[in-house]
C-alpha cells in the first residue's frame, strides 16, 4: 500500500519537473526488477508451494497419525493372523481375515502417503505426541488398545474357544484405542485424504465392535 | 491510497517517513538534481523546509532502497525456502551415508551379502552380525520383539530382508544401557533386538545392507540410524514383521528347521 502511493508520487514527480528522460530509464529499471522479481518469485512458488504447503511436514499431526496408525495396524494384523490361523471358528476365521487384510492394505497406504510427502515412515518424535492430551498413554511403548507381549503370547499358545475370547477380548480394546485416536485425527487436520481414511477407520471398526460383542456373547453362552 | 480526498497533505501525513521523498515533487526544486540518480543525494535537497531531511533530494533512492531491501528479505525467505525444501526431501539413502560411522555393504556389491534365498539349514554370514545374505524362509518376529536371548542368524537376516531394525548388542551388557536400547524398540513394529554373541562393540545396528556399530545406547547415531533405514531399507515392501518365529537359540533349535510357517 505506502509503497504503491510513494511510488505514483515519485513517478508524477519527474513530469512536473523537468526529467522525463529519467523518468523513462526509472520506469525501464523498475519494470526490470518487477519483472525479474516475478519470474522469482513464480518459479519458487511453483517449486515450494507443492513442498512447504501442499504436503504435511515430518512434526504434523498427519505424519504423526499415519506412523502411529500403522504401529497399531500392524498389531492388529498380527493378532489377527494368530487366530485366522489357529481358531476352529469359522465366525472367527472370517472376522480375522477380514481385520487382518483391511488393516494390512491400510498400512499400505498409510505408508505410501508418507512416503510421497518425503517423510521417513519412522518420526522424531514418540508416539502419541501428536494428539493433545495423550501424556502417559504410551506405557511400555504401547499406544492405547495394543496388547501387551504376555497377552501376545497367550494368544498364540491358546486353541479355541479360549483363543476366541482372547482375540475377542483383546480386538475390542484394540479398537476402541484404534477409533479414539481416528476421532482425533479428523478433528486435527483438514487434510482430506487422511480423515476420509480415518473416518472410514472409525465406521469399520465401530461396526466390528458390533460383531464382536455379539461374538462374544455368543461363544460366552455356548 | 484509502483516501479519497484531493488534497495532498493527509495522505502524506499518513504515510509517514517514505512519502518524504514523494512530497517535495510538488515543488519546483527539481530541476537542479537532475545530472543523475547518485549525484543527487548529497548537496542538493537543501533548499526545502521539507522533512525529508536526511534522504534530501535523491527521490530515486528511496523507492529502490525500499525495493532492495523487500527484494533481499524475499530473496532470503525463498533461499531458506528451497534450501530446507531440499534438505527435507534428501532421499532415505542420502541420509543414512550422513551417518558418520555406518557401513553400506549394499555399495560393495558382495554377491554373497546381496543372496536373498530362502534355504534350509544354517549359514554362515559375511559379516557379524550379518547384514544380508541367504536366509531361512521363517523370519524373525519383528513386532518390536525384545529377546533376552541370542537369537538365529538365518531368521534374523529374514526379517532385514523384510524392513526391521535388528538391534544387537554385547552379551553382558550393563543392564541401564540394555534397557536404553529397550526403550527404542519394544510396542514398535519392525523393530527387534536380542544379544550377540561375540560382538566386537557394545552395539551393533543392522538393516538389509546397512551397519552401525557403537559403544553407548546414549549414542545419537541410534535414532538417526533408525529414523533413516527402518522400513526404508525394505528389500520387500509392505512384507510383515508379524506371523514370524517367536523362539530364540540357534537355528536347529528354533521351531524346527524353518520349515513350519510359510515365508
Amino acid at each position: 500500500m505506502m509503497t504503491v502511493s510513494t511510488d505514483q508520487d515519485a513517478v508524477t514527480a519527474p513530469v512536473n519537473g523537468s526529467a522525463p528522460e529519467r523518468t523513462r530509464r526509472f520506469g525501464a529499471a523498475w519494470l526490470a526488477a518487477v519483472l525479474v522479481f516475478g519470474l522469482v518469485v513464480g518459479a519458487a512458488g511453483g517449486l515450494l508451494v507443492p513442498r512447504l504447503f501442499g504436503t504435511p511436514g515430518d512434526d504434523s499431526v498427519e505424519a504423526g497419525f499415519l506412523r502411529d496408525m500403522s504401529t497399531h495396524h500392524a498389531q492388529a494384523v498380527e493378532m489377527s493372523m494368530i487366530a485366522h490361523a489357529a481358531s476352529t471358528n469359522s465366525d472367527i476365521v472370517t472376522l480375522s481375515g477380514d481385520i487382518a487384510l483391511t488393516q494390512h492394505g491400510q498400512v499400505s497406504t498409510m505408508l505410501a502417503w508418507l512416503r510421497e510427502w518425503n517423510l521417513s515412515p519412522t518420526g522424531s518424535q514418540d508416539p502419541m505426541t501428536w494428539m493433545p492430551g495423550s501424556e502417559g498413554s504410551v506405557r511400555n511403548g504401547l499406544m492405547p488398545g495394543m496388547a501387551t507381549p504376555s497377552q501376545l503370547a497367550d494368544l498364540r499358545k491358546a486353541a479355541s474357544p479360549d483363543l476366541d475370547i482372547q482375540f475377542l477380548t483383546l480386538m475390542r480394546q484394540h479398537h476402541l484405542g484404534g477409533i479414539h485416536m481416528a476421532q482425533e485425527i479428523i478433528g486435527l487436520s483438514d487434510n482430506k485424504q487422511v480423515t476420509d481414511l480415518a473416518q472410514t477407520m472409525v465406521a469399520g471398526q465401530q461396526s466390528d465392535l458390533n460383531l464382536i460383542d455379539d461374538l462374544l456373547a455368543k461363544i460366552q453362552k455356548s | 491510497m484509502s483516501t479519497p480526498g484531493p488534497e495532498r497533505v493527509p495522505s502524506t501525513v499518513k504515510v509517514g517517513k517514505t512519502s518524504g521523498q514523494g512530497k517535495p515533487p510538488t515543488g519546483p526544486k527539481k530541476t537542479p538534481p537532475k545530472g543523475g540518480r547518485p549525484a543527487g543525494k548529497g548537496p542538493q535537497g537543501k533548499g526545502r523546509k521539507v522533512q525529508p531531511v536526511k534522504v534530501s533530494g535523491g527521490r530515486n533512492w528511496g523507492p529502490i532502497a525500499v525495493a532492495g531491501v523487500v527484494v533481499l528479505i524475499a530473496a532470503g525467505i525463498i533461499g531458506y525456502g528451497i534450501f530446507a525444501s531440499a534438505k527435507g526431501s534428501a532421499t532415505w539413502e542420502e541420509r543414512a551415508a550422513d551417518i558418520s560411522g555406518i557401513v553400506d555393504y549394499r555399495a560393495q556389491k558382495n554377491a554373497k551379502i546381496d543372496s536373498r534365498n530362502h534355504v534350509e539349514g544354517a549359514q554362515t554370514y559375511v559379516t557379524s552380525p550379518p547384514v544380508g545374505g541367504d536366509h531361512n524362509a521363517t523370519w524373525q518376529n519383528c513386532m518390536g520383539d525384545i529377546y533376552t536371548e541370542p537369537i538365529a542368524n538365518e531368521h534374523a537376516v529374514h526379517s532385514l530382508e523384510h524392513g526391521a531394525v535388528w538391534v544387537t548388542y554385547k552379551q553382558g551388557l550393563a543392564q541401564d544401557q540394555i534397557d536404553k536400547l529397550a526403550a527404542k524398540v519394544q510396542g514398535k513394529d519392525y523393530m527387534l533386538m536380542s544379544p550377540y554373541a561375540g560382538l566386537d562393540k557394545n552395539i551393533s545396528l543392522q538393516v538389509w545392507g546397512y551397519q552401525l556399530k557403537v559403544d553407548n545406547a546414549d549414542d545419537a547415531r541410534i535414532d538417526a540410524f533408525i529414523k533413516a533405514l527402518r522400513l526404508n531399507a525394505t528389500m520387500e515392501p509392505n512384507a510383515a514383521c508379524s506371523g514370524g518365529n517367536t523362539t530364540t537359540g540357534p537355528l536347529t533349535a528354533a521351531a524346527g528347521n524353518g520349515t513350519t510357517m510359510g515365508g
